[in-house]
């Protein structure tokens, strides 16, 4: 599945998240933490009907915002065995902004053997950002100094 | 169907785009709780005028308030920005926890 496939609307604004991390830990022993769930209920999330098979679909019950029932649904769309793990994650609903928006995304793990462990990198792809962006950059700093303490108060709930 | 009630981001926008107001409320932010009185003082406009903004602020659903005796407390209710809150805000801290919770599962089952 290709990247452009997720973006038929090129002029709307997307972005990736990526976190890339070195774990003094073997692929293997990382890859079975990312594979089971019920060791990925340890770290992520209780998974609802997970299995590290193409085309498997499961859930995850997070919290739900406005007309969203908080269900993200995944459905796995590749499995390379200690390198590379991609599932579908989506949820939101139409009707809300923000938090519980539509969301249509991709997560891909990828495992390097490194000297000092396993090179983890995490993409979390496919952020649609707001068509009225600008609205909200425009605003002062201390109002982006509210959003980061907003951040920190949305971690401790979630 | 048609909404009614104003989009729950469009009042928020609307309640945070004067900027007196948003001085209004990033002080109740900052502070615990606090008063007409404390927020008027420093602040070059009336006590009237506060008391707008705050019930502006308070229909938005951006502060909320208590009474004790013949004072009036606000507190900032930041759950109320969370319509501003995008996907990507919230991940971005959402997978930052999820790695430190993968790092201390390894570190327990791997040691």
């Amino acid at each position: 599945m290709s990247a452009a496939a997720l973006q038929p609307d090129t002029q709307e604004n997307i972005r990736d998240i990526v976190i890339d991390e070195v774990f003094p830990h073997t692929p293997e022993t990382v890859w079975k933490v990312l594979t089971s769930a019920q060791l990925i209920a340890r770290w992520l999330m209780r998974p609802t009907g997970f299995e590290a098979v193409e085309g498997k679909t499961f859930t995850f019950q997070t919290t739900p915002g406005g007309h969203w029932d908080g269900v993200i649904h995944c459905r796995v769309l590749e499995v390379v065995a200690f390198r590379r793990l991609v599932y579908a994650w989506k949820g939101g609903d139409a009707r809300n902004t923000g938090y519980g928006a539509p969301l249509d995304t991709v997560v891909t793990w990828s495992l390097t053997p490194v000297e000092a462990g396993t090179r983890i990198q995490l993409v979390h792809a496919g952020f649609v950002l707001p068509r009225n962006e600008t609205a909200y950059t425009g605003m002062s700093g201390g109002w982006k100094k509210v959003v980061r303490q907003l951040d920190e108060i949305s971690g401790e709930n979630s | 169907m048609i909404e009614t009630a104003p989009h729950p981001v469009t009042a928020v926008m609307r309640a945070l785009a004067d900027p007196t107001r948003r001085a209004v409320f990033e002080r109740i932010f900052d502070s615990k709780e606090v008063s007409v009185a404390e927020l008027t003082r420093g602040s070059g406009v009336t006590q009237g005028a506060i008391s707008q903004h705050l019930k502006s602020l308070k229909q938005a659903g951006l502060v909320a308030e208590r009474a004790e005796g013949r004072n009036v407390y606000y507190r900032a209710a930041p759950e109320g920005l969370e319509p501003l809150v995008t996907w990507m805000d919230h991940y971005g801290v959402f997978w930052r926890e999820r790695f430190q919770n993968l790092r201390d599962l390894l570190k327990e089952i791997d040691p």
